[in-house]
């Protein structure tokens, strides 16, 4: 049986000096297409010492993937390097030939994709799969590779190993099957791990467990990686090093802490600036979102690629010619492409944008009653097969004021969506009230809702490549909305309308021409704002708006829905699970699980204790891209239950971590027994502060924040 | 008159050189696929300039061989077309006599060509065709059997005899032979393709058998389209227990043999019954109701307007409509005088049976786009405005279900091509004296040891356009992927 842990030999290779495991130095990348060259990744240089974990930081398109293929040396057909060298334990990998690379790759240098079910064979029990490595790389017996791989399965700690093997890829959840693809990558001991934005598809719980394992794994297993995403806060959880790409370039590279608060580049500056910090507030501290677009990879600019949306741009010598990269003096190499970056005041503080007037919440707008939402779901074609029911919505009870964003917040399965279309009228409540203008609303289907109704309710929606029609023009589908709410008497008052609300969007005119795919993302989920607020809305459901957005797009994007909801008074319903945005601009919290409210109060109350355990999870969980940060470690266990079989009791209880601490009944029970037999009532804590939950008042009272800033 | 030989004094000197065009062609195929199992690929190389050079070995000399014969080939063949063009009558022998008889073809298709590759940006999926060169022959070929039935269905251009007549002594007699009393070398002295079993002139039997086929084929797959998708878009929409019974019957009908079918629905005594006319009064009534549905959803917040569209819309699709199931001999015959045209009673069977069988079909897959799309948030956005179902169902799904839809409707002339032919081959259908090319292979069988030509040109003639068509479906679905 292969030893486990390349540590021993990582060890040794530092005692020789500081000899980097990954080398990739001035790595260019183009694709070659029928019309042109396009360069995806230019003068990129990066090293990765054992033992190390290298963040690759940049928003989609700027080449980090393509970084990452060139490492594996899976460009493609038309995909190639084009100068520049990658060396493998010291190795040129350009150099190798199929056969060499075919050892290299899987048992070396194992990669971890973004979609785990694309990663693993549907067809093949997962041990087969796990066993086939060491089978391959290094012809393992099948005895021995199935201990192996029982051993890996239970290092990333899935429960009940035996079974685990036994079943197929559709039989685990999305976190299970994540996990297995690193188990996967761990069965040959690889001395690199690439990890291509392993989190993204995950519920943000399961997320920190995953990364938590990374991280665990990396330090048990002392493998190198590589670990790309877009997200700061994840950089900061889990690497020592990073480099901020943009537009094909590295931009700026060190240490994770020099680059957090000694940033030198102004991308890497722009960058945190556009993202909602503790701290930032939607009318003190509003963010600052990036100017202009990311420029094509055909059309990139002369000299600094960052140049035409850079604040500190100077014409004549910024665009003169390619920027080198700069060695910051003091940081332990730490490296700029900005040739001003000696002469820019990096902690002044931000020019004071205009703050802007708070709006106080005017009267109730929306009140729900115990709303549920059953579904009934089995029984075959024919009407046969036992039905079950499906608890998509229990007890939902809360108001929603004038001009007041009111975030719900949870995750996959938490019943939100099923909420929006019970609101939306797409489904009809099973019984509760929804009443919208003191008119109930709940057992009309949008059919027999008259056109105020649904005009004054409407949703911004998730997808921006799926919330336009690819074969209508931008201009016709909002027209379309402003007909259907009957708004404007003729064509060309409805036309005009299409334009005022292209302004409202801050888009050009122009646009009403285009058709959605000629838009990036940011653009097409401003039309779905304007197209949701063309009847005059009263009511907005945005159902993660910005979720799917770089994250410079994503600052933009929410201040324009904060502007015009300053300005038209309108009622947001922010559904998220991000809660570093539902900070930055709510006003008040909803937290739900498993088809329950469990927390609901202002911002304030929510985000400081006393809190529901699931919500204290929840903080602890969201990655925060802030040094200062300390945060408490609250790593959920398993998996969040199935809402055709919920738990009985608590809907939290089978994953909460304070169970222990609700005092048995009798004495005689042991503690906990409460939440397994009953749902908690509905507590209120503070005036608007309620919580569902069982923990005696002193434990709620002992909490401490999860979320610390260490003084500055 | 002499018989013409098939390329005549043009083809003394072609003819040789045609064949080492052809022989050099073959060995450097063969040697192409020789070289690339044996030999290494070229190795691309990067310039200082950024640009890709290939370095050139062995490989890439036999593959630019290969180029350079096939080129030689062609350019052999165009001189084939171009003597034909240029030699007076019966120089250039039956090549050359029948390249120029398609001479208004062959403008027409230089002039398609030339417009759409000028201004192939600007035309959409019809424009990005003209980048794929399988595309683009499809196009060719299917446009090349479209054109000329348009000449000889409407302007009786280049026939060179009427299709049923008959001359005498011309019975089974190979192709280029002299009409007897015809003593000008001008067309219409030969029979060009030879004359079949009752003495008719094949080439014009060829022509005219295209006009009926680009007839009958488009339009049937035009409405086997109207009625799939009309039935389609709810079953996929709703689902539940309307799909289960529309899927039901659908699989039904796909079950059932076909030519069974056919040959039950023109057996005299059921067409007596009425039972073709009266599945011809329910299939033909979903256009009517797409159309009117189309308009409806679309207008319905302006009434006004959406009367002033659809009422007379809807007037002359229904006066069609009527006449087209009222038929004179059939149980269903009630316009008497209001009625515009009578369709010969076998076309309508072959229509109805045609549209019938490929309903099903069209049904299925408009039924899984939608399937697909109906969970787009584009539809839930629409859902939650308010729009109608079939607003959702025609103007949200049904434009984005487009690609596929258009690659399956070419096959699908394809397939209904074949379907006439073989309805032609059974004698079902059409009268047995059509000219349509599923007949004309049929009555050629007979004697095909002998006289193989009656039955081989209607074959090829169905081959070509059947291969553009499939052509056409491969290069458009091609180019719909890419963007």
């Amino acid at each position: 049986m292969p030893q486990i842990g390349t540590l021993s030999s990582a060890t040794a290779l530092l005692d020789r000096g500081p000899q980097p495991i990954l080398e990739i130095d001035r790595l260019s990348i183009s694709f070659f297409t029928r019309l042109r060259e396009i360069p995806a990744v230019m003068d990129f240089s990066c090293a990765v010492m054992p033992g190390e974990a290298v963040g690759l930081v940049g928003e989609s398109g700027c080449g980090k993937s393509t970084v990452a293929l060139g490492v594996m040396q899976d460009l493609g057909v038309n995909g190639r390097i084009v100068g520049g060298s990658i060396r493998f334990k010291g190795q040129d990998l350009a150099r190798m030939s199929e056969a060499e690379l075919r050892k290299v790759r899987g048992s070396q240098i194992a990669m971890i994709y973004q979609e785990p079910m694309a990663s693993l064979n549907p067809a093949m029990r997962i041990g087969r799969q796990l066993m086939e490595v060491p089978m391959l790389h290094e012809g393992a017996s099948a005895e021995a590779a199935r201990a192996r791989a029982l051993e890996v399965v239970r290092d990333v700690r899935l429960p009940d190993p035996e079974r685990i093997l036994e079943s197929y890829p559709h039989q685990l959840s999305g976190g299970q099957q994540q996990r297995i693809v690193i188990a996967m990558a761990l069965m040959a001991n690889p001395a690199l791990l690439i990890l291509d934005e392993p989190t993204t598809a995950l519920d943000v719980t399961v997320e920190a467990a995953v990364v938590q394992l990374v991280k665990d794994l990396g330090k048990k297993y002392g493998t190198s990686m590589l670990f790309i995403s877009h997200n700061l806060g994840l950089i900061l959880e889990t690497c020592d090093r990073l480099c901020v790409m943009y537009s094909g370039e590295a931009v700026e590279r060190g240490r994770v802490a020099d680059v957090f608060d000694r940033m030198r580049h102004p991308y890497t500056q722009a960058l945190f600036r556009s993202i909602p910090l503790p701290g930032a507030d939607k009318t003190a501290r509003p963010l600052r979102s990036i100017p202009g677009n990311f420029p094509l990879p055909h059309e990139r600019p002369a000299g600094c690629n960052f140049g035409p949306r850079c604040d500190y741009f100077e014409r004549g010598r910024c665009d003169a010619q390619a920027i080198p990269m700069f060695d910051v003096p003091g940081d332990d190499r730490h490296d700029t492409r900005c040739l001003r970056w000696d002469e820019i005041a990096w902690d002044a503080p931000l020019a004071a944008t205009e703050a802007r007037a708070k709006r106080e919440p005017g009267g109730v707008v929306l009140r729900m009653e115990d709303l549920r939402k059953y579904y009934s779901v089995g029984g075959g074609a024919f009407g046969g097969g036992d039905k079950r029911v499906v608890k998509a919505n229990e007890t939902l009870s809360f108001e929603a004021r004038e001009g007041e964003t009111l975030a719900i917040v949870g995750e996959s399965g938490c019943g939100k969506s099923t909420f929006a279309k019970v609101l939306m009228g797409l489904e009809t409540a099973t019984s509760g009230q929804i009443m919208l203008f003191n008119q109930s609303i709940e057992q009309q289907p949008i059919e027999r809702r008259d056109v105020d109704t649904v005009s004054s309710v409407q949703m911004v929606f998730q997808n921006p490549f799926d919330t336009l029609n690819p074969s209508m023009t931008v201009g016709r589908q909002i027209v379309r909305a402003l007909e259907v709410f009957q708004v404007g008497d003729s064509d060309a008052d409805r036309r005009e309308r299409m334009l005022r609300l292209l302004d409202l969007v801050k888009l050009p005119r122009a646009f009403a021409e285009r058709m959605p795919r000629q838009l990036s993302g940011g653009q097409k989920q401003r039309v779905g704002i304007a197209r949701a607020f063309a009847g005059g809305a009263k009511v907005v459901v945005a159902d993660e708006p910005v979720s799917a957005l770089d994250v410079s797009v994503q600052a933009a994007v929410t201040d324009l829905l904060m502007d015009i909801q300053r300005e038209s008074g309108t009622t947001l319903l922010f559904i998220s699970h991000d809660l570093s945005i539902v900070r930055y601009l709510s006003d008040r919290v909803m937290v739900m699980y498993l088809g329950h409210v469990v927390e609901i109060g202002s911002t304030d109350q929510v985000f400081a204790p006393p809190y529901h355990p699931y919500t204290e999870a929840l903080l602890s969980a969201v990655p925060i891209a802030d040094t200062r940060v300390e945060k408490t470690h609250i790593v959920l266990e398993g998996e969040i239950p199935s809402a055709m079989r919920p738990p009985p009791g608590c809907p939290f209880q089978t994953r909460c971590p304070r169970k222990r601490q609700v005092p048995s009944r009798d004495g005689q029970e042991p503690p906990g027994t409460l939440c397994e037999a009953e749902v908690p009532p509905m507590r209120t804590l503070a005036q608007g502060h309620q919580v569902k939950c069982h923990l005696p008042e002193e434990v709620l009272a002992g909490m401490i924040p999860v979320i610390r800033i260490a003084a500055e | 008159m002499d018989p013409l030989t098939w390329t005549g004094a043009l083809g003394d000197w072609l003819d040789p050189v045609l064949a080492v065009a052809a022989a050099l062609f073959g060995v450097a195929a063969l040697a192409s696929v020789l070289a690339g199992l044996v030999l290494p690929a070229p190795a691309l190389a990067v310039n200082p300039d950024g640009t890709l050079a290939v370095r050139r070995n062995l490989r890439s000399w036999v593959d630019a061989g290969l180029r350079g014969a096939f080129a030689f080939l062609i350019l052999v063949v165009l001189l084939y077309l171009a003597g034909g063009l240029l030699l007076p009558y019966g120089d250039a022998g039956i090549v050359g006599a029948m390249v120029r008889r398609f001479l208004p073809v062959w403008i027409a298709l230089a002039l398609t060509f030339a417009l759409s590759i000028r201004f192939k940006r600007r035309l959409g999926l019809y424009g990005k065709l003209f980048d794929s060169t399988v595309g683009m022959v499809g196009f060719g070929l299917v446009m090349f059997w479209v054109f000329t039935a348009l000449f000889v269905g409407l302007f009786d251009l280049i026939a060179t005899h009427d299709p049923l007549a008959a001359v005498s002594g011309l019975k089974n007699k190979p192709p280029g032979v002299p009409v007897p009393g015809a003593d000008l070398p001008a067309p219409g002295a030969h029979y060009l393709l030879g004359g079949d079993n009752l003495a008719r002139d094949v080439f014009s039997r060829m022509v005219h058998g295209s006009w009926i086929v680009v007839q009958i084929a488009p339009l049937a797959t035009v409405f086997s389209f109207m009625v799939g998708i009309t039935l389609g878009l709810p079953a996929g929409y709703h689902g539940g227990r309307l799909d289960a019974v529309l899927s039901f019957l659908s699989n039904l009908i796909l079950a059932f043999p076909v030519i069974l079918l056919f040959y039950l629905l023109v057996t005299p005594e059921i067409a007596e019954t009425g039972i073709p006319s009266y599945m011809a009064v329910g299939l033909f009534l979903f256009p009517i109701l797409f159309v009117g549905v189309l308009l409806w959803s679309r207008y319905r917040t302006d009434p006004r307007r959406a009367a002033t569209l659809m009422v007379p819309t809807l007037l002359v699709l229904t006066w069609l409509y009527l006449s087209l199931v009222s038929q004179a001999e059939t149980p269903i015959r009630f316009m008497g005088p209001l009625d515009l045209f009578d369709v010969p009673g076998g076309i309508l069977v072959v229509f109805v049976s045609v549209v019938f069988v490929n309903s099903p079909t069209v049904f299925r897959i408009v039924r899984g786009l939608t399937m697909d799309i109906k969970t787009r948030d584009y539809v839930a956005a629409a859902q939650t405005r308010g729009e109608s179902t079939w607003y959702v169902m025609l103007w949200e799904i049904l434009p984005n279900a487009r690609g596929p839809l258009i690659v399956d409707f070419c096959l699908r002339i394809g397939y209904t091509t074949i379907l006439l032919g073989t309805l032609g081959f059974f004698g079902l259908g059409l009268p047995p004296d059509s000219p349509d090319w599923g007949s004309t292979i049929n009555s050629g069988r007979q004697l095909l040891s002998v006289f193989p030509h009656p039955a081989l040109v209607p074959a090829i003639a169905l081959l070509s356009l059947v291969l553009g068509l499939n052509l056409l479906a491969d290069g458009l679905r091609e180019e719909s992927l890419k963007d």
